[in-house]
């Protein structure tokens, strides 16, 4: 086996891995509403080192309080939260397993804003709201956007102290860094916007911040949509195309960054990413949780409750849909990126069957995957697949219930039938992360004053 | 008062700014809607209250004989106006009610208590009682055995007291008068107490009265050229079949013929309509169809194609059938009745059959058939006002119904001896009604009353027939019409049968008459 493709270590410029799986970005809900990280968060990736993977692609981490997706998601726009990483980074290494920090800002693709957000309009290249949910926002004003090309900088130099492993700047699927590079979200008319150039501004700014920052001697890598496909509604316009990325990702091989991540879409989620089922009993479920969070809500809300309106989502959702595989759903993208730079270049999209991944290692598609869903279903995959299996023994079924029930439950399988329809048992594994025994400190007790 | 809570989130903000931004088009929208509902709450009541029709049923075919309707209302006035019409025009009613022109009323009706006369049926039309005439109005009649007896309405006999001519020409005549105006007849209904609500006083002012006045003028139009050249028709007299060339077929004066524009006859007696079966019907024998003649007539009541109620005709066709005619009150002498029955036998019989005791006899060997007008002489103008022309026309009514296609019209060339069943209440007598009398039919044309009075209802049990004292034509009355029966189409000409005999034949065959 040690001749396995998956298996043979990598070693980028400035990262080596063990093996050619990585734990693709998701994230849970298991961290303290000021951004700083739990134990649980702790034990959640560590039972993927513990499975095996290579490295580890951190939850989506806000680089500021304003940039997150959902309240409850760690972040690393502090600097006291350095040691909290860090410790992340220790419990990860004792597995062999790499840990790299997505530095991200949720844009105007904020699900849930919290008590930091809810009360304004979350900063974005456009004034115009999030199609989809309804979102709210403002375009940013350079002022803005230099301080947040300041605040990757600064996450970035966090991470490092921290002594993790690298950064990945969440460039896809609908956050910030999209809704600049996106043709069919940024109407700025400044040097922001137009152009490809100035819509790549932003991002090409924040590496050479990052690289200033922290010398050249960092792992960076950049997780970009090879495609937008923007037009799930039919309304709206398609966004950049497959040429327009390959140029962006030149440009961001240029600005100093070591590898690339490809998805695809540009907004989160989307028909191809995460591919698969859409679980509409589950979404009616915890999409009030959203209610809230955008002007759209209610009446996506409609279209999810009531199966007599389901046909209109379905049939939004699923003509993207055609003709894609659900495993590998973006491996020509990254083969057409991969031939575009000179960086490695990592694959994502439901990675499962082991003889896909080979095919498209040695393919020269890529030269690593990214997965989440699938390690979701099945920390250990690497072992399984290093045991001679193709797939796991109960693989996942892509049901997209683990993401869709993130607003409002924990993160985690909740296909059923995985668990031979014993639901206890589907708890108890959901439970697992939970089960801490931190070392509880009292809190100090004031001196008495005299009176 | 509670200050608004500030908004918590972003959304709640944007929420409200856009309410305040919509404001105006949520306003808008808000008066459309409430407008909508307001016009479905008064529309779809209104919509209701004015749309399709209902019409009352009589359990008593009598009663549905003088009151039901045939669906002739297409062509009526609304019941409303109908009440109100005399107050508005005490002239041309003379202060009284539509008895001022020979409508009668039922027993216990009061036209002051908004009851119609006799003769019209009623109708609810998208929502408004409209009433027009039906067969009884044409077929009731009144007698009085003395001048100081209570008129006796018999149903059945001809309508001796009704002036069609004069009440058809008084609507037409009153079809531009300002009084018809919504305002003055709006009015008249308030001050007789008719009560109207809100809504249906603004139908009436723009839709209803308009349309009647509408339709009033396009009638003038239509029928006064006619009226025109025709002399007065007198009570109990109509001119069947040059109205409904004008009305249903749309012809114009100008197309008539000059000799076919006077058909003014009289309105015949209805009785016994089951022996009459087969027989020519009609003055002129032009139709052998019972229920051709019947729907023809109704027609000339103002029934259309469109608006027919064959449920209603033949309801009253079937109670016709065997409708007896009271017995006659005469009591002429028996023996000279025993002296004159075999000349009645001799010279009448066979063209009208006879009265045996108190049944009549349909028997006869040319009863019920068209006597050629070469033979009887009697005027032509009725027998011209029927033509070709108009037969052509009526051939093609009811063409889409086969149960009710006219099929049996025909041009005769004369007119049909009719059985004389009724004979003391069909007075005048002759098709025109020419001859006030029986005595005055045996008397050769040249010795029967030139100018007489008609209308009167008072029997002569001398003569057979109803009072009718000489005139002079253009002289006023204290009563009655003056018919002059040198007008055209009044001539008292031909059927001379019987004047050739003895004064005392003549006599005895009347005293056998007056046992009709």
């Amino acid at each position: 086996m040690s001749e396995d493709v998956i298996f043979s270590p990598l070693a980028w410029r400035n990262l080596q891995v063990k093996n050619r799986l990585f734990r693709s970005n998701i994230s849970g809900r298991f961290d303290n509403e000021d951004g700083s990280l739990t134990q649980t968060r702790i034990n959640w990736e560590c039972q993927f080192a513990r499975g095996g993977v290579g490295a580890i692609i951190s939850s989506f981490v806000p680089v500021q309080m304003e940039g997150r997706i959902i309240a409850g998601y760690a972040t690393i726009h502090r600097d006291d939260f350095i040691p909290l990483w860090q410790r992340l980074g220790e419990a990860v290494h004792r597995f062999d397993c790499k840990y790299i920090l997505q530095l991200s800002h949720s844009g105007r693709q904020m699900d849930l804003p919290g008590v930091h957000n809810q009360h304004r309009r979350s900063l974005s290249s456009t004034d115009h709201q999030e199609p989809l949910h309804g979102f709210l926002c403002r375009a940013m004003s350079e002022h803005e956007i230099e301080r947040t090309v300041q605040a990757f900088a600064d996450g970035a130099w966090r991470a490092r102290e921290a002594g993790l492993d690298g950064v990945e700047l969440h460039a896809a699927n609908g956050y910030l860094f999209t809704q600049f590079l996106s043709s069919a979200i940024n109407d700025r008319r400044d040097r922001y916007g137009g152009s490809l150039a100035n819509r790549a501004r932003f991002l090409l700014e924040v590496i050479r911040a990052i690289r200033q920052r922290v010398g050249p001697d960092f792992h960076l890598q950049v997780k970009i949509s090879a495609v937008d496909h923007n037009d799930i509604l039919p309304w709206e316009r398609k966004g950049n195309t497959l040429a327009e990325s390959l140029q962006v990702c030149r440009w961001v091989e240029t600005a100093g960054a070591d590898a690339l991540h490809v998805s695809v879409g540009s907004l989160f989620p989307h028909p191809l990413n995460p591919p698969g089922d859409f679980a509409f009993d589950t979404i009616a479920s915890t999409y009030d949780a959203m209610l809230s969070a955008g002007t759209n809500t209610f009446r996506n809300y409609l279209l999810f409750r009531y199966s007599s309106l389901r046909w209109i989502f379905r049939w939004l959702w699923s003509r993207h849909q055609r003709g894609h595989a659900v495993e590998g759903v973006s491996l020509d993208e990254a083969r057409a990126v991969r031939q575009a730079v000179g960086v490695p270049v990592i694959s994502t999209g439901g990675y499962q069957r082991a003889s896909l991944v080979r095919e498209a290692i040695a393919s020269g598609a890529c030269d690593a995957v990214s997965s989440a869903r699938a390690l979701i279903a099945n920390p250990d995959l690497p072992k399984q697949w290093q045991a001679g299996q193709d797939a796991p023994t109960r693989p996942c079924t892509f049901c997209n219930k683990c993401l869709l029930n993130a607003p409002k439950n924990p993160l985690g399988c909740y296909e059923l039938s995985r668990f031979d329809g014993d639901h206890e048992r589907m708890i108890a594994t959901l439970m697992s992360i939970y089960d801490t025994r931190p070392e509880l400190r009292l809190p100090p007790v004031p001196p008495a004053q005299n009176p | 008062m509670r200050s608004q809570e500030p908004p918590v989130t972003a959304v709640q903000q944007e929420a409200r700014r856009r309410c305040w931004r919509r404001l105006p088009l949520s306003l808008l929208a808000l008066a459309v809607v409430l407008a909508g509902l307001l016009a479905l709450a008064i529309g779809v009541p209104t919509l209701w209250r004015y749309s399709g029709e209902s019409v009352r049923h009589y359990a008593d075919p009598e009663t549905h004989f003088m009151h039901g309707s045939i669906g002739s209302e297409v062509s009526g006035l609304p019941v409303r106006l109908w009440r109100v019409l005399p107050d508005l025009f005490p002239d041309a009613f003379d202060d009284q009610h539509y008895e001022a022109f020979g409508f009668l009323y039922a027993p216990g009706d009061e036209a002051r208590r908004g009851d119609l006369p006799i003769g019209l049926g009623t109708r609810e039309v998208r929502g408004v009682d409209v009433a027009w005439f039906n067969c009884a109005l044409c077929h009731v009649g009144t007698v009085r055995e003395s001048s100081d007896a209570a008129p006796r309405q018999i149903a059945g006999m001809p309508s001796n007291n009704l002036d069609l001519y004069g009440f058809i020409g008084f609507l037409l005549e009153i079809a531009d008068d300002p009084r018809l105006a919504p305002d003055s007849v709006l009015a008249a209904m308030d001050d007789q107490g008719q009560r109207l609500g809100m809504i249906e006083r603004q139908v009436w002012r723009y839709a209803v009265l308009p349309r009647v006045r509408e339709g009033l003028l396009e009638n003038r139009a239509t029928l006064a050229p006619l009226l025109a050249e025709q002399p007065p028709w007198g009570p109990g007299r109509v001119d069947t079949f040059n109205p409904y060339k004008l009305l249903q077929f749309g012809m114009d004066v100008a197309e008539l013929d000059a000799s076919e524009r006077i058909g003014t006859s009289d309105f015949p007696a209805i009785f016994h309509q089951r022996p009459r079966q087969g027989m020519d019907l009609h003055w002129d024998g032009n139709n052998a169809s019972l229920q051709e003649r019947n729907l023809s007539a109704a027609i000339g009541a103002g029934v259309t194609e469109e608006s027919v109620d064959h449920a209603g005709i033949e309801r009253v066709a079937d109670w016709l059938l065997d409708l007896e005619p009271p017995p006659s009150p005469y009591r002429p002498d028996p023996d000279a009745v025993a002296a004159g029955k075999p000349l009645y036998m001799r010279h009448c019989a066979d063209c009208h059959g006879y009265q045996q005791g108190e049944r009549y006899v349909f028997e006869g060997e040319r009863l019920g058939q068209v006597l050629p007008n070469d033979l009887l002489g009697v005027d032509p103008a009725r027998l011209d006002s029927y033509t070709e022309t108009l037969q052509r026309y009526q051939l093609t009514l009811f063409e889409d119904d086969e149960r009710y296609r006219f099929r049996h019209f025909r041009k005769t060339d004369g007119y049909a001896n009719l059985p004389l069943d009724g004979l003391w209440l069909r007075a005048p007598y002759l098709h025109n009604g020419a001859v006030p009398t029986l005595h005055d039919l045996l008397l050769p044309p040249a010795e029967r009353p030139q100018a007489f009075v008609r209308g009167l209802d008072m029997l002569d049990e001398e003569k057979g027939g109803f009072v009718a004292p000489d005139c002079t034509p253009g002289e006023p009355l204290p009563e009655g019409f003056c018919f002059d029966t040198s007008q055209p189409g009044n001539g008292r000409q031909g059927h001379a049968y019987g004047t050739e005999l003895t004064a005392q034949e003549r006599s005895d065959l009347l005293d056998y008459l007056l046992t009709f």
